[in-house]
């Protein structure tokens, strides 16, 4: 035999797969064998009080982390998904050795948070079996429920444009198998159980394991037991790790324009007087593009916008859907205030419009009244969504002041600039000095209260939002610099604008407000990328 | 469900990202799995990662395997696995297995695939050339103890009888060497004695320099099963997972492990806690030990291990009065300078009980990888076909004529071990190497040399799966292997179960099983007469039956594939005419009767030595090594494919160091640190944990740096590298100016 047709030989042969004629057969037999996993359930279903929830006992899991894996293979998750997830908790006291593995999924909380927060009603909790289940098809992607989980549960899959999590196996448990997880425990570390669906509420303190979050905020059903007890100085192994978070860009975009236009309508009634019709124009036309360039940047963050349409669903609990249902009347509301800015020059415009249209004109101090409103209690709602999912670094006072911060400093810089303009085409302005001053104010104590604050918490490991100091530090050692850059960057543009003549005024003005600009994007940046996710504990 | 139509317009429970995930019965003994992923048939295969030798079923559409899950019916794991076998699947999809042979222009570096057939003739080409100029002593190869039973064989035939070459070894070397050295001289034979049922019917498990909550979950799974609430005893530096889950934890001082076992022996004979009738009736040797022993005193050893009095005894009593006692190590006793005196001190231990041959005893070593007993048999390496001898005539003589081979082609002559392979390349006698199916570069202790010595070689063939592995990348020729899964034999697991492998996957482009690259190559070479009745891995495997004939690990009584199939893998021994269903758990030595002439143990011995390299003010610190987590297997160039047992395991290497060496150092917990040995240097993330000691660090050795590091002593009896103890410093890497604030500013 020669080389070549040995070599084809040998490649024929790799290339056919005989296990089956060969072996298979026997196999087919085979029936399934649930016997085993009895005494890993319930041995009934839970009744109306009950629901199923997770029991680990902590003395049988070693740390062979098959349940990830098994979870994994058994329900065909996408290769960098995972639904369970373990960690690893130990001591630093000197002399007492210890280390015990955590396994973790999602823990059918009493009172989900991912639930309330959804704006779509993607997740329902089963009223038979208390499971938490996301509706995948129902889910737009906003993943409000990954910022609103306290234990990192949901899963964002990019190409998919949902979330994903675990559902206890429900399939399975609904014809007596045993979730993926508890099969594949060698030590049957995993079980269920029944637990009572209206206990006593957890104290303030109470956590699940050390280092997780309090478990008063959305009641986990997940039981972990020991017989040795978890030493009281045990910390999770990724404790001060500092991890950061994703930065969301068109949601920072979109904070940062809703913000600016929101800002721009709350000086807008304060001018109907004080302005001619074109400038009211320029303003209305500049607030409401940067309101809709902000929403559709928002919508960029969706991994499915077309179902956005069912936001209503969750007026009920959720902050997103009020948020949306805020914006929609602000869009709304500054869309008639634009109606009306045109409307009221229309006479000069002799623009083909119906006749009612020109019925608007009159009303542009009502309409940018309701669109101030609109725009403040707006971007309340942006506010809530942060303080709703409680992150420390999120909490209502800070996220408060750099929202309405943003408002006013944005609201007046941006209105100043367009003004400026104005000017330098030679119309007559007045207020332009004032807003500058507001802005200049705003911006100097924003930063001031930012830069303090940082410094005070670098200084308090003990304070909850340290880690975000933290993170800023080893992450983005540059940014106070940059940002002091910024902020001096525009302060003074804007002092160099007011003695100078109109042109020049305008570009330096229009320069400041791009330093602002960029200083504010870094802000809502770093809001997002330093905001430490509290999880369960992690790995080293 | 609710589906009026107004719902289901304002909340979608159907649709198709839904249906990605529905359930549906899985035939075939399969509960519930994704409907998109059913199976229209189902085998079962051993896995292919450590030497429990787990039964993985593969879900098979068109004969090609789409997913697996734990063999329920397996005699060994029952249903279970560890990540690896969950994932032993990830690893075949890598977008850098080698699917062409790739010659290497040795002045740009480059890689260009060539075809087989030029391959071949280059492979044989330079291996002649060699051969003729440099003599049978120039050549040599590093194999694996991953591949199965039947390439190793070919491997070995092929290259010793063949291709008339005289040196090989494994890198069972760096895991097994010591046990199989220790079991020869002790027992007789390369025998571990035990089956898995041991682990379930023990009162006191002695477990030393193991961790196998981590490095083979699935035989703790069957600690876990022991219904007798046996006491459970770990011996090893760090407080490991096992150490937590154990009843007693010893934790001694770095290679202090042979003077401890040798005062626990001590205690035994002083308190009377010995099998006397045992020790007269079936081992030699133990009045020689009795009086070697008696410079061991607690307090001795006490001094020298950490360890006190009192807690000696403890464990002493434990051993001496506990009922079923059986001892189980791995690599920390293996990886050691006096590793082979070390497991013999063990072995003396279960020897003087009398805890040996009966159930829940035994002196135990659990096997590193899936066939390292098919290596350490079949290899040629070490030992000649089937654990006979190269240096004994009759023996050569027997497996000449099962080969029908002229006996003169068998060397009489045994091969350099891995070391002195490397020691003759350095020093110019060995031109060409050929590594199969591991990663020295990466692996090697002090391997920082290696790529240097490695240079030297004027011919560096490398066959793998991947063409990414470190050794790869500075071969002169990488010829692609098929994978685990994609072809068939079999392995020998830790409790000599051979256990089959099919073929359940295509291998990618023209990589090829090792064994028909062997076959290849035999044509190539022009000695493919000798290898006629090697036609397939099945007839190779009749073959092997042939050559176990006689010997400890006969296993002639095993039909063929289909039997063992049938059987969920046979343990050897099983003679002809043994039943064809034979019991599916046996231990040795049930008969007292061991594999020397006379049927006695021997009890060997020698005075410990100190450490090579112990700690001093320069390298304050003892750095240990070993296993980082369940999902990391090796040097990572499989289990790094899956990104699910990624996702188990820090993606960077990690030092563990104690709290308050980390405090004296400045050292915060997570910060970058430098460890540095008199070989190298290298950086990890500082994992500030209490289960190390004062003085002690550790490295999980998944990382290329670690073995940077290491010091090169080796056991004088096994020639197996000691990676568990050198001497390092460890420093903080200065964080980047202007980072630097409160909490991490150095201290003391």
């Amino acid at each position: 035999m020669s080389d070549s047709t040995l070599l084809e030989e040998l490649l024929r042969e790799q290339h056919t797969l005989s296990a089956v004629e060969r072996f298979s057969r026997v196999h087919d037999r085979l029936t399934v064998r649930t016997g085993s996993f009895t005494q890993l359930l319930p041995a009934s279903p839970p009744s109306p009080s009950q629901q199923y929830a997770f029991a680990v006992n902590l003395d049988l899991c070693t740390g062979c982390k098959a349940c990830v894996t098994a979870c994994h293979s058994l329900n065909g998750l996408d290769p960098e998904e995972n639904w369970r997830d373990t960690g690893l908790l130990r001591s630093l006291t000197p002399d007492q050795p210890y280390q015990q593995t955590v396994t973790t999924a999602c823990h059918h909380c009493l009172d989900p948070a991912c639930l309330n927060g959804c704006p779509v009603q993607a997740y329902e909790k089963d009223d038979s079996t208390g499971v938490v289940r996301h509706l995948d098809d129902q889910c737009i992607g906003c993943q409000y429920c990954v910022l609103k989980c306290p234990y990192d549960v949901p899963k964002y899959s990019e190409h998919r444009g949902i979330v994903r999590k675990c559902d206890l196996c429900s399939q399975r448990l609904a014809v007596g198998e045993a979730p993926a997880c508890v099969q594949a425990c060698p030590s049957s570390a995993i079980t269920i159980q029944l637990v009572d669906r209206h206990p006593p509420k957890p104290g303030p303190a109470e956590t699940m394991l050390p280092g997780a979050f309090p478990s008063d905020y959305t009641q986990p059903t997940t039981r972990y037991f020991s017989e040795r007890p978890i030493p009281p100085e045990a910390l999770p192994a990724d404790a001060g790790a500092h991890r950061l978070e994703s930065a969301h860009f068109p949601l920072v975009v979109m904070l940062v324009l809703t913000q600016l236009a929101a800002g721009m309508f709350a000086f807008l009634p304060f001018l109907v007087s004080l302005l001619s019709p074109q400038a009211l124009l320029a303003l209305a036309s500049c607030a409401f593009l940067a309101l809709h360039a902000g929403l559709a940047a928002s919508a960029l963050h969706l991994g499915r916008p077309l179902g956005a349409w069912r936001f209503f669903l969750g007026l009920r609990t959720s902050w997103m859907s009020r948020e949306i249902l805020a914006f929609g009347a602000f869009s709304g509301s500054a869309t008639l205030t634009l109606a009306a800015a045109i409307a009221a020059l229309e006479p000069a415009l002799k623009l083909p419009f119906p006749a009612v249209f020109r019925t608007l004109g009159p009303h542009l101090l009502l309409f940018s009244a309701a669109s101030a409103l609109l725009g403040v209690l707006s971007v309340g709602t942006s506010a809530m969504i942060y303080i709703d999912t409680r992150r420390p670094a999120w909490s209502a006072g800070p996220t408060s002041v750099r929202f309405f911060g943003s408002l006013l400093l944005l609201g007046t810089a941006t209105t100043a600039t367009v003004l400026s303009g104005l000017a330098a085409a030679g119309i007559a302005i007045p207020a332009i000095p004032a807003l500058i001053a507001v802005a200049m104010v705003v911006r100097l104590g924003l930063w001031t209260w930012e830069t303090q604050r940082n410094a005070r918490l670098l200084r308090d490991p003990g304070h909850p939002a340290h880690s975000s100091a933290r993170l800023l530090r080893k992450y983005y050692p540059w940014a106070p610099r940059l940002r002091r850059l910024l902020v001096l960057g525009a302060t003074t543009l804007a002092l160099a604008s007011l003695p100078a003549l109109p042109k020049l005024a305008a570009t330096l003005q229009a320069l400041s407000l791009l330093f602002t600009l960029c200083a504010q994007l870094l802000d809502r940046t770093l809001f997002f990328t330093t905001a430490a996710a509290p999880r369960m504990p992690g790995r080293p | 469900m609710n589906s009026h139509p107004v719902s289901t317009l304002f909340h979608r429970r159907h649709g198709p990202i839904t249906e990605d995930l529905v359930l549906q019965p899985g035939n075939f003994g399969l509960g519930q799995i994704p409907a998109r992923l059913q199976p229209d048939a189902t085998t079962t295969l051993v896995c292919g990662f450590c030497s429990t030798g787990c039964g993985l079923k593969a879900h098979l559409r068109e004969g090609s395997a789409i997913n697996l899950t734990p063999d329920p019916d397996y005699p060994v794991n029952l249903g279970m696995a560890c990540p690896k076998g969950w994932e032993a699947l990830a690893p075949l999809d890598a977008p850098d297995r080698a699917t062409t042979p790739l010659l290497m222009d040795r002045l740009t570096g480059a890689f260009s695939p060539v075809s087989w057939e030029t391959a071949a003739e280059r492979f044989c080409g330079e291996f002649r050339r060699i051969r003729e100029t440099h003599g049978p002593e120039a050549a040599a190869f590093l194999s694996t103890g991953q591949i199965v039973t039947e390439e190793m064989a070919l491997l070995g035939a092929l290259f010793k009888f063949g291709m008339g070459f005289v040196h090989c070894d494994s890198n069972t070397r760096q895991c097994m060497a010591t046990s199989a050295t220790a079991y020869k001289e002790s027992l007789g034979f390369d025998a571990p004695p035990f089956a898995y049922s041991d682990f379930e019917q023990s009162d006191v498990l002695v477990f030393v320099g193991a961790n196998p909550c981590i490095a083979h979950p699935i035989m703790w799974q069957r600690v876990l099963r022991n219904p007798r609430k046996p006491q459970i005893i770990v011996v090893d530096p760090r407080a490991t997972e096992t150490a937590m889950a154990a009843t007693q934890h010893y934790a001694i001082r770095p290679r202090s492990d042979l003077l401890f076992l040798y005062g626990i022996a001590h205690l035994l004979f002083e308190n009377g806690w010995i099998d006397a009738g045992f020790v007269e009736a079936h081992t030699a040797g133990a009045d020689a030990f009795r009086s070697f022993l008696a410079d061991y005193t607690p307090d001795h050893v006490a001094e020298g291990t950490g360890i006190p009095r009192e807690r000696l005894l403890q464990l002493a009593r434990t051993i001496g009065t506990g009922g079923r006692v059986s001892f189980w190590w791995t690599m920390g006793v293996n990886q050691g300078h006096e590793s082979t005196r070390t497991a013999q001190a063990l072995i003396n231990l279960a020897l003087l009980t009398g805890n040996i041959g009966k159930p829940g005893t035994g002196a135990n070593s659990i096997t590193g990888q899936c066939n390292a007993m098919g290596s350490r048999l079949f290899g040629n390496v070490t030992s000649l076909l089937g654990g006979h001898e190269f240096t004994h005539p009759a023996h050569r003589a027997k497996v000449a004529s099962i080969l029908q081979i002229d006996p003169s082609l068998i060397p009489s002559q045994s091969s350099r071990a891995y070391d002195q392979i490397l020691e003759d390349i350095d020093s110019g006698k060995i031109r060409a190497l050929w590594v199969i199916a591991t990663n020295s570069v990466h692996s090697w202790i002090n391997h920082g040399r290696l790529r240097s010595i490695l240079a030297k070689l004027d011919f560096l063939v490398v066959q793998d799966l991947y063409h990414s592995t470190e050794t790869a990348q500075i071969a002169d020729l990488i010829l692609p292997a098929a994978g685990w899964g994609e072809k068939e034999g079999t392995f020998i697991n830790s409790e000599r179960r051979i256990g089959l492998v099919k073929k359940v996957r295509h291998a990618p482009g023209q990589a090829l099983a090792d064994f028909q690259i062997f076959r290849l190559l035999a044509h190539a070479w022009g000695c493919q007469d000798l290898f006629k009745s090697w036609s397939s891995p099945e007839a190779a495997f009749q073959i092997l039956k042939r050559l176990s004939q006689g010997q400890p690990c006969d296993f002639s009584g095993i039909r063929d594939y289909a039997h063992l199939d049938a059987a969920g893998g046979i343990q050897w021994p099983l003679p002809e005419g043994s039943p064809i269903a034979p019991e599916p758990e046996r231990r040795l030595f049930e008969d007292g009767r061991f594999f020397f002439p006379d049927q006695r143990a021997r009890m060997v011995f020698e005075a410990p030595r100190p450490e090579p390299e112990p700690p001093d003010a320069d390298y304050p610190f003892v750095l240990l090594t070993g296993r980082g987590s369940s999902a990391q297997w090796h040097t990572l160039s499989r289990t790094s494919k899956s990104a699910c047992l990624r996702s188990l395991a820090p993606e960077h290497p990690w030092i563990e160091i104690h709290p308050e060496d980390a405090e004296n150092l400045g050292i915060s917990p997570h910060a970058t640190v430098r460890i540095r040995s008199r070989r190298g240097a290298t950086t990890a993330a500082a994992f500030v944990t209490n289960t190390v000691q004062r003085g002690q660090v550790f490295l999980p050795m998944h990382f290329p740096g670690v073995n940077q590091l290491t010091f090169p002593a080796f056991d004088p009896y096994s020639r197996q590298p000691s990676y568990k103890s050198c001497a390092v410093s460890v420093i903080p890497v200065t964080p980047p100016p202007g980072s630097r604030g409160v909490g991490e500013t150095p201290r003391g």
